[in-house]
Parts: structure tokens; C-alpha cells; sequence
């Protein structure tokens, strides 16, 4: 057989390496100033811009999909063209897909930094960012595809699975939780409401975990890990069996982010039972990871690679045996809206992602500028002070989590609460310091192997055509050894797409279809009524300023709960609720019941300098919402936009919505001048008191008697 | 041939075992009694328990495999090791069914207990005794097998069977335990890999064929069990408590335990019985005061957004048990919050008799009149003043 020559790409690896150090600094610095600014109010500078609720979506949004994002990438343009023998499809293609990725990541940042979010935790950027994904989304599936086509290995090694499930099912995800109905550029709603949002919204928060965060790095670990230590990989049929129960099994466990919330009780069940058998198919990709380092491990304590990986692999086996037990309701019960769920994530993000990066950079940087990693003493400073800091990191928050849960919890011989809310928040303060020092150190090791990096390239030079040469792929392949069943479809592509799409699909639908289409899973409520117009404004500044970032709008069925904040939540309450804003996180108190719990003055004060109200408190202060105009012109557009989601607002009530709106806001004007302040009817924080106030309303006894204009 | 004898044979002991533990898997769902679930103690107990299992399963099925390991290699002792595979099996039958008998007879006991028996961290006596006499059980399991474990390795002192090239310079002691590890992962030899390879090379990358980790493959069924019997348990024949359920328990008990504390005489206070405390009692309101009602009433009760408490208007009452009522019930239309879950009635009552003894003190920024003037009852005012006199000087 005559051999081929042909040339690797090593030019796309090269910009998405940079890429990954460069949005890895930015991502980090962005959430070592929200941890920051979670004990240090003074520290959001009064400014829209840069408050927690907007810097929280920009760091998670950009350590995922910037810092992981361009991160897998890296490791796909380098590993697939090797495993392929073939060159990437289409060097137009490689660069489109680079410039485009970075456009979204920039438009993202600042479209959120302005506050333009749709509210969905993890997928907040806005419709035309949303289209632009999917774009270049579809562009990566060409140019991988194509040169899975053209390879010239007759089948497909085990890291290209997990890139094809990986693309089929994030491209899934993204667009079903993407359904949103435009109301102008840059301002949607979500398709779904309520529960049923909340649903899709964690079917797809959970598998981004699953399908952008632990299987393309999975893919990425069996191609660098094998190559690194220079041995084979333990058991290809474990790779099998994990490799298929894994993107089975992950799709169902969604549900356990919801535990018990308003979802109905089977789903939750789902959710639970699936994340439990998670374990396994989660713990072969570790062991297989492992195992490999069978008599390698004499090297692991040498090479900086080979650590940042046994580490990173360590951390992932921390992680998904975590999970499944925090899915268990007894411990969910205790750790769900905590810091402990925060310690669980950056477990994984800064252990098992960020690790795993690291080792790959170490690695792929020298390779391809054809010289040696300049310090491998600097990079073990780097690996030994990055562990500190994840270490630093997580204590202090799980203790955090774990005893705000408790101090939640306790009540008094008496039947009462024993701590106020704000008590169990300054009582972890230190915490949230420490864990910001730990954040910290982290990323001093970033700029450790930043610099190391530096040299690297300065010493050596770019490869960006390597050279290679292999046989083209015959019709009949050699067979060596043993074969086995699932050697048919790694010879076929499209099969093995379909298939894996079929495997993550079953979940999906079996979940999402019964809770839309049975009624019973969201029993109607009779007093539940639309927003009026007033409200829907002051629940889009909610929104947009990522309220839903600290607040939690979900009360869950348990005594402390029902006496902190009020009667638990229902169901049926939240059918006009497009998008759902339950949240995830009680850095502040659950909201689900504020509405009428305090005077209007009392939000007034509170949102020009929250320390008025509750002293010591740790929320930032919203000044600039005192003055800032209400923009009524979207209005109509945005009644219209809830009468195609099928909100009952009467036929017309576009047109009149903004005389009710006027005439409510000058309702809570008056009635704060009885309270000595005086203030414009047109301004935010009227629309935002107006929401507040009727936030978990409908359904109490004792009916209001305002002269609220309810359409 | 008979290597793979051996290993059907090994899983086919394995998976008995898993058998044998299911009952015991059912029970670790909870014993009968719905609250015990929710009880940490009992949650801990039985994750050390299941825990503790699933080592007795890796252990067994090691010590069976290195058992007939060197039933194969001393062909000449061959009848007396067969005694001791024999004698273990019926060890470990023996001690997993007296755990499943003794498990089933306590909580047949806990079912039958009364309901104010003692309890240790809120679970009764005899859940709590129960479940530790089965870790203690299991406890001794693990010990009879790590004993027989013991006698088999020490048999062979050769490194001739050594399944890592690193045994040869292990001291005896890490060499038990890194062929204990090798046994419970299916290691093969590193020397021997070139039998397994399966002559893929993707990139110079090749993969071996080796068998899947025997405690990861019953791990996985373990939790597939699981699963079957939790959603039985929950959606099915809904013998485990909904989340409603599980609240209206947990308020139900609640109820109880308030009804047992508040009926202690000095707790006991209502709206209808609340006096006006003395200067201690005053001073402990005054600080509550300063907590939660200053940013509303301000630190001086001279009012911000919520009225003044110091002038002789008032809004629901002025008198002590009004201004009690007040704070208790709250003014939900007004944004007066109701109290009663986060203060206990004495302490509701040290702030009503606080309120009314800053009655008619100079304020700084006094909010305007709100509500109707009212006057004391001449009974109520003696009585007010008297102890309100008493914090003045």
C-alpha cells in the first residue's frame, strides 16, 4: 500500500490554546471579584455593571464555555487530526469556527455585563447570541465530521465517541432550552413556563455539566493521558460499557437538581434513582484513567503532566461520587441552596476541568512548538499551589454550606426559629473569605504557567503544518487479535451519531413530554392571574439584574421553611412564570413569599442601601435604580409577546397596559409620600416594588383589598 | 479452561452474595417506621452499614478467588484447602443469615416499640441497637474474612505468584495488600500484558483487554437494585413518604414537642395573659428591638417606615396585650410581619413591655401621628407606669 503525505494543523490548536489561558484569567478574575463581593458589599462600586448579579453569569458563563469551551476544542483539533490521521476538513472551517466561538464569547460578556440575560442559569445570553451558537456549533460538527470522513484509521478510538456524543448533545440541548419567543433584539422569553421551564432548565444545566463539562474532557483524557505516560489504555471493554451507560444514564438525572420543589414527586424519583446509577459508568472513565498509569506511576511523581492529570482524574472520582449522594433527598434536604453545592462544582471545575487543561497546555505547547516546557520546576509549583487553592477553596465552603443548613434548621424548645436569616449569613463571612484567598491562589498558579508557557514559546517555534504520512483507509481492513461486537459500529460515524443520539434522547423525552402534556403534574390554581404590566417590567429588572443569582423563589415543604418565609410553594403558582426564576443558590432569603411581608418604603430604603433595613447585611446596594426611567415602550410588545405564550391578558390589552401601568405605579408613589419619600412614578424601582409585592401573593388567605388593576 | 471455570465460578460466589445481601439491601431503604428516615442518626448508621457490605462483598469474593487460586497451584494439600474454602463459605453463610434473621426480628421490636421509648439523637433504642449490632456483625465479618485472607497469603512466602513486578521489593505486609488490591481489581500481570493487547493502534495508543473490576461491576448492579427498589418504594407501592408526607409529619411532631415545652409554666403566655415584664425582662426586648425592629421603627421607636411607637397614637391598640397581638399575628397589609415563628412568646412579651415603656420618651426625628389616640385604662396605666418607672431612673 502506497503511504500518503500529508499535514497536521497545529495552528488552530495553537489559537485555541491561547484562547483557553486567555478567557481561564478572565473567567477566574471575574469570580475572585464576585467571591469577593459576596463578604465586601463596597466592592460591587455601585455600579450596574459590575453588581454580583451581573459578574456571577459572566464568570460561570465564561470558565464554561470560554476557558472549558476553547479548552476542548484545543484538545479536539489536536487529538481527532491524530486519530484520524487525516487533516482537518477545511482550514476555513478551523478559523470560522475559532473567530466565531471568541465573537460569541465577547458579545456574551458584554451583553450580560449590560443586562441583557434571559434568566436560565448557564444559558442566559440572549436570542441572536443563541443563534450564533447554534451556527457555529453546527460549523464544529462539519469540520469534525468531515474529517472523521476522510480519516485513514479504519475505526474510531474511544476519545472520538465521546466527541460525537458530546457535539449531538450539546447541539440537543441548546436548542430545546433555547426555545424563547423574541419581544425585540435582545429581549426574549422563555417558550416554557414554571415548572415546566425549571424542568427543561435543569434537564439542560445538568447535561451541560454532563455533555461540555466531563464527556469532551473524558474524550480529551483517553487520547492525552495514553500519549503522556506512554502506556495502554487499561480496558477497552470498560471503555465500552462507561462510555454508553454514562450518556444513557446522565440524561435522566436532571430532575435532582429540584428536589423537593413544585416538580412533580415521579420526576424527582427519576432523578434520584438515575443519579445514583451514575456512579459506576462515571467512576470506569476514573478507573480507566487510572489504571493506565499502571507502571507508569514512578513517572507521575516526576512529570508535571502526568500529576495535573492523576489530580484532575482524582477530583472527577470526587465529584461524581458526590453528586449521586447529593441527590439523595436526605442530603439534599440539607445541602440544596447552600455553599455546598458550590464546594461540589469547583471540586470538579477547578479540579477536574481546570486540572485537566493544565496538563494538556504542559503538554500540547511544547509539542507543538517542537521544543521542551521551559520549567517543569515551576510548573510543579504550579500544580502544588493550584492544590492548595482548590483545597482552600472547597473546606471552607462545604463548612459554610453545612452549617447554614444547620442554622436554618434549628428552631427553639419553643417552636420558633433560632436564627434570623442575616444571623446565618454573617455567622460564614470568614468563610466566603478564606475560600476567596483559595480562589485566589489558583489563579497566581494561572499566572505561573502563564509565564512558564511564555518561555516555552519564546524558546521554541511554531510547527503549524506537521508533517505525517499513513495509508489510506483500504476496503478491507487488517484484523489483529480478538474482535469484538462493538467493533461494527466504530467503523461507522453516522451510526455511532445516531445511536448516541437515540441513547441521550429516551431520557429526555420520557421526562420533559409527561410533565408538558399530563395536567395533572401542574394543577391549575384559580386565584393565580397574569402580572399586570407594572409587574412583568419590574420582574424583567428582576431578571436582568440576576436577582435570581443569590434568591430563590421556591419554598420547600419543610417546617423551617413554612416559618421562615411562609406557606410552601405550589405548582400551580407559576404558570405565567416565563422564564422560572426558583434559583439555585440562597445567598440572600427565598423571595417566594416577599410579596406584602414589608411596606413599599421598606423595599424603597432597602434597594437604595440594603445595611438601612437589615444592618450587616451583604447585598448590594441598587441605587442607581432610584432614578433610572422605567422604559415603557416595550410594553405593548411584551403583552403581545405573553398573549402568543398563551398569558390570558384580554384581546387589545396591549394598547391600554400602559395607562394600568401608570396608574399603579402612581398608586405605590403615593403611597410611599406617606412614608416621607418622595419619588418619579416612572422609575425602576416602582416596577421592581410593584413585582416584589406581588410575588407569592395570589394564593394567601387573606385576599389583598389594593386597587390594584389586575387585567 | 479452567481459568475461566475459576472466574464463573468466582462471580457466580459474588453474585450469591449480592443475593444474600438483598433482603439486608431492602431493609438499608429504612426500617418500617416512616419518620426513622429522616433521622441523620439512622441515615449515617445505614450508610456504614451498606458501606461496610460492600467491603464484606469484596473481601469474600477475593478471599474465594485467592482461595481457589492456590487450590489450583498445591494440588498435593488440595483436600485440606477445600476444608478451608468450605469452612469460610459457611462462615460467611452463616453470619450474613443470622444478620438477615436478627435484622428482621429488631424491626419487627421497633415496629412493636412504644412510641415515648428512650431514644439516642432522636431514634429509638431499639432502631439504634439494631443497627448497631448488624455493623457490629459485619464488623466481625470482616474480621473472620481478613483472618482467613491472612492464613492463605502468609502460606505462600515466594514472590513466585507476585502479580507486580514491584511486589518483588515490597516488605511482606504491602505485598498482602497490593495482591489483595490486584485480586479485587482483576489485575493481570504487566508481563503479561502483550496476552491481552488487542493490536489496536490509534496514534500509537493501544488497549489492553482487560476485565472489568469485579467490585466496579457488582457496584453497578448494586445501584441498578437500588434504583428498582426506590422507585417501588416511592411511586409504586408507596411504602416511602412523598415530600407533602414528610412535612406533615415533621409539623406534626413538631406540634408535639412546642405543646410539651410551652406547657412548662413559664413559657406559657399568651395575648390574653401577657403582664408587664420588669427592667431585665426590658432590657433583653430592648435588645431584640435593636435587631429587627430598628430599621423600621427606628433605634429610638420614634418611627421610619413603620410608625412611631413613642407618641399616643396608635394603629391596632395600644394597650400591652394589643401591642403583644401586634407583633405575634403582624399586619400583613400594612407590612407588619407576624412574628410568631421567629420570637417565642416570652420574648414577644419583653418586647411588647419594651414598646410600652419607651411610651412618651423624647425622639429624635418623630414620625407624624398615626391611628387613633389612646389612653390607658386606669387599672392598665397604674400598672404600666409603676413598672415602666421603674427602667426610667
Amino acid at each position: 500500500m502506497q503511504l500518503e503525505k500529508f499535514y497536521y494543523d497545529n495552528r488552530v490548536v495553537k489559537w485555541f490554546a491561547y484562547a483557553t489561558i486567555f478567557w481561564g484569567a478572565v473567567g477566574m478574575l471575574a469570580g475572585l471579584l464576585a467571591a469577593i463581593q459576596i463578604y465586601l458589599p463596597g466592592a460591587n462600586f455601585n455600579h450596574p455593571v459590575t453588581t454580583f448579579g451581573r459578574v456571577r453569569p459572566v464568570h460561570t458563563n465564561a470558565v464554561v464555555f470560554a476557558f472549558v469551551g476553547n479548552g476542548i476544542f484545543m484538545g479536539v483539533y489536536y487529538s481527532l487530526q491524530r486519530l484520524c490521521k487525516a487533516r482537518m476538513f477545511s482550514n476555513m472551517l478551523s478559523k470560522l469556527h475559532f473567530w466565531g466561538w471568541q465573537t460569541i464569547i465577547v458579545v456574551g460578556a458584554i451583553t450580560l455585563l449590560a443586562g441583557y440575560t434571559t434568566g436560565k442559569e448557564y444559558a442566559e445570553l440572549e436570542w441572536p447570541v443563541d443563534v450564533a451558537i447554534t451556527i457555529v456549533w453546527v460549523l464544529f460538527g462539519i469540520n469534525m465530521f468531515g474529517t472523521i470522513l476522510k480519516r485513514r484509521e479504519s475505526h474510531l478510538y474511544v476519545a472520538i465517541w465521546f466527541y460525537i456524543a458530546t457535539w449531538v448533545t450539546v447541539a440537543m440541548l441548546h436548542i430545546v432550552n433555547s426555545f424563547e419567543i423574541p419581544v425585540s433584539f435582545m429581549k426574549s422569553y422563555s417558550w416554557y413556563a414554571g415548572v415546566q421551564d425549571a424542568l427543561v432548565q435543569w434537564w439542560y444545566g445538568h447535561n451541560a455539566v454532563a455533555f461540555f463539562l466531563t464527556t469532551p474532557y473524558l474524550g480529551v483524557m483517553y487520547y492525552f493521558l495514553p500519549k503522556a505516560a506512554n502506556r495502554p489504555v487499561y480496558s477497552y471493554r470498560l471503555s465500552i460499557i462507561h462510555f454508553w451507560a454514562l450518556i444513557f444514564i446522565y440524561i435522566w438525572a436532571g430532575p435532582h437538581h429540584l428536589l423537593y420543589t413544585a416538580l412533580p414527586d415521579w420526576a424527582q424519583s427519576l432523578g434520584v434513582v438515575f443519579s445514583v446509577m451514575l456512579i459506576a459508568p462515571s467512576w470506569g472513565g476514573m478507573l480507566n484513567g487510572l489504571f493506565t498509569l499502571r507502571g507508569a506511576w514512578d513517572r507521575v511523581r516526576e512529570d508535571p503532566v502526568l500529576k495535573f492529570m492523576v489530580v484532575a482524574i482524582t477530583a472527577y472520582g470526587m465529584a461524581t461520587f458526590e453528586g449521586p449522594m447529593l441527590s439523595l433527598k436526605n442530603v439534599n434536604a440539607i445541602s440544596h441552596f447552600t455553599d455546598w453545592t458550590i464546594a461540589h462544582v469547583h471540586v470538579g471545575a477547578l479540579g477536574w476541568n481546570g486540572f485537566m487543561t493544565f496538563a494538556v497546555l504542559y503538554w500540547v505547547i511544547p509539542k507543538i512548538f517542537n521544543t521542551t516546557l521551559y520549567s517543569k520546576k515551576l510548573a510543579g509549583t504550579h500544580f502544588w499551589i493550584g492544590t492548595l487553592g482548590i483545597v482552600l477553596y472547597a473546606v471552607p465552603m462545604y463548612w459554610a454550606g453545612f452549617s447554614q443548613a444547620m442554622m436554618w434548621k434549628t428552631f427553639t424548645p419553643d417552636g420558633t426559629l433560632k436564627f434570623q436569616f442575616l444571623e446565618t449569613v454573617t455567622h460564614i463571612v470568614p468563610l466566603y473569605i478564606t475560600r476567596s484567598l483559595g480562589g485566589g491562589l489558583y489563579l497566581i498558579g494561572v499566572f505561573l504557567m502563564v509565564y512558564n508557557l511564555f518561555k516555552t514559546v519564546k524558546s521554541g517555534s511554531l510547527v503549524a503544518n506537521e508533517a505525517a504520512e499513513a495509508a489510506p483507509l483500504s476496503a478491507k481492513p487488517e484484523i489483529h487479535g480478538k474482535q469484538y461486537w462493538h467493533r461494527w459500529i466504530e467503523k461507522r460515524p453516522m451510526q455511532l451519531l445516531v445511536f448516541s443520539l437515540v441513547a441521550v434522547a429516551i431520557g429526555g423525552v420520557l421526562e420533559l413530554i409527561p410533565t408538558f402534556l399530563i395536567k395533572s403534574n401542574v394543577p391549575t390554581i384559580a386565584a393565580v392571574k397574569p402580572y399586570t404590566p407594572l409587574e412583568l417590567q419590574g420582574r424583567d429588572i428582576y431578571v436582568a439584574e440576576g436577582c435570581y443569582t443569590c434568591h430563590s423563589q421556591m419554598v420547600r415543604p419543610f417546617r423551617d421553611e413554612v416559618a421562615r418565609y411562609g406557606e410552601y410553594s405550589k405548582a400551580g403558582e407559576f404558570v405565567y412564570d416565563h422564564p422560572f426564576q426558583w434559583g439555585s443558590k440562597r445567598t440572600g432569603p427565598d423571595l417566594a413569599r416577599i410579596g406584602g411581608k414589608y411596606p413599599d418604603s421598606w423595599h424603597y430604603n432597602h434597594m437604595m442601601d440594603p445595611r438601612l433595613m437589615s444592618p450587616g447585611s451583604i447585598m448590594p446596594s441598587y441605587q442607581w435604580m432610584l432614578d433610572k426611567k422605567l422604559d415603557t415602550g416595550s410594553t405593548p410588545a411584551k403583552i403581545r409577546a405573553m398573549q402568543t405564550l398563551g398569558v390570558p391578558y384580554p384581546a387589545g390589552y396591549d394598547q391600554r397596559a400602559n395607562a394600568d401601568l401608570m396608574k399603579q405605579a402612581n398608586a405605590i408613589k403615593e403611597n410611599l409620600k406617606k412614608d416621607k419619600i418622595s419619588t418619579p412614578a416612572d422609575v425602576q424601582v416602582i416596577a421592581l416594588i410593584a413585582y416584589l409585592q406581588r410575588v407569592g401573593t395570589d394564593i394567601k388567605a387573606d385576599k389583598k383589598t389594593t386597587a390594584d388593576a389586575k387585567p | 479452561m479452567k481459568r475461566r471455570l475459576s472466574s464463573i465460578i468466582e462471580r457466580a460466589v459474588a453474585l450469591t452474595i449480592c443475593f444474600l445481601a438483598l433482603p439486608f439491601a431492602l431493609l438499608a431503604e429504612g426500617p418500617p417506621k416512616k419518620s426513622t428516615l429522616d433521622n441523620p442518626m439512622a441515615v449515617v448508621l445505614l450508610v456504614v452499614i451498606v458501606a461496610l457490605l460492600i467491603v464484606i462483598i469484596l473481601m469474600a469474593n477475593v478471599l474465594i478467588g485467592t482461595a481457589q487460586f492456590y487450590a489450583k497451584r498445591e494440588k498435593e494439600s488440595r483436600t485440606a484447602l477445600q476444608n478451608i474454602a468450605g469452612k469460610t463459605t459457611l462462615v460467611l453463610l452463616f453470619c450474613l443469615g443470622s444478620i438477615g434473621s436478627f435484622a428482621q426480628e429488631a424491626a419487627a421490636a421497633a415496629t412493636a416499640a412504644a412510641p415515648k421509648s428512650r431514644s439516642v439523637s432522636g431514634l429509638s433504642e431499639s432502631t439504634f441497637i439494631m443497627l448497631m449490632s448488624v455493623i457490629f456483625l459485619e464488623l466481625i465479618v470482616i474480621l473472620a474474612i481478613g483472618f482467613f485472607l491472612k492464613r492463605l497469603l502468609s502460606r505462600e512466602a515466594t514472590p513466585a505468584v507476585a502479580t507486580e513486578e514491584a511486589l518483588v521489593t515490597a516488605t511482606p505486609k504491602e505485598r498482602g495488600l497490593k495482591k489483595w488490591w490486584a485480586r479485587a481489581n482483576s489485575f493481570r500481570s504487566i508481563k503479561e500484558e502483550a496476552e491481552i493487547d488487542l493490536g489496536h493502534d490509534y496514534d500509537s495508543i493501544r488497549e489492553l483487554d482487560n476485565r472489568l473490576p469485579p467490585w466496579w461491576l457488582y457496584g453497578f448492579y448494586c445501584t441498578i437494585i437500588f434504583a428498582v427498589v426506590y422507585l417501588w418504594r416511592f411511586e409504586i407501592s408507596h411504602s416511602a413518604p412523598s415530600s407533602l408526607q414528610e412535612y406533615t409529619a415533621s409539623v406534626a411532631q413538631a406540634e408535639e414537642e412546642k405543646e410539651v415545652s410551652l406547657s412548662k409554666a413559664a413559657s406559657k403566655v399568651d395575648e390574653n395573659t401577657v403582664q408587664m415584664l420588669d427592667a431585665a425582662a426590658i432590657a433583653s426586648g430592648k435588645t431584640i428591638f435593636a435587631g429587627s425592629c430598628a430599621p423600621c421603627h427606628g433605634a429610638d421607636g420614634g418611627g421610619v417606615v413603620g410608625p412611631n411607637l413613642t407618641d399616643d397614637y396608635w394603629l391596632h391598640g395600644g394597650s400591652l396585650k394589643d401591642v403583644f397581638k401586634t407583633i405575634k399575628y403582624g399586619v400583613q397589609e400594612k407590612g407588619m410581619k407576624a412574628w410568631k415563628d421567629d420570637f417565642s412568646p416570652v420574648q414577644i412579651a419583653q418586647l411588647a413591655s419594651f414598646i410600652k415603656s419607651i411610651h412618651g420618651t423624647k425622639v429624635a426625628t418623630p414620625k407624624e401621628p398615626q391611628g387613633e389616640i389612646f389612653k390607658e385604662t386606669a387599672a392598665a396605666a397604674a400598672d404600666s407606669t409603676q413598672k415602666s418607672g421603674q427602667t426610667n431612673h
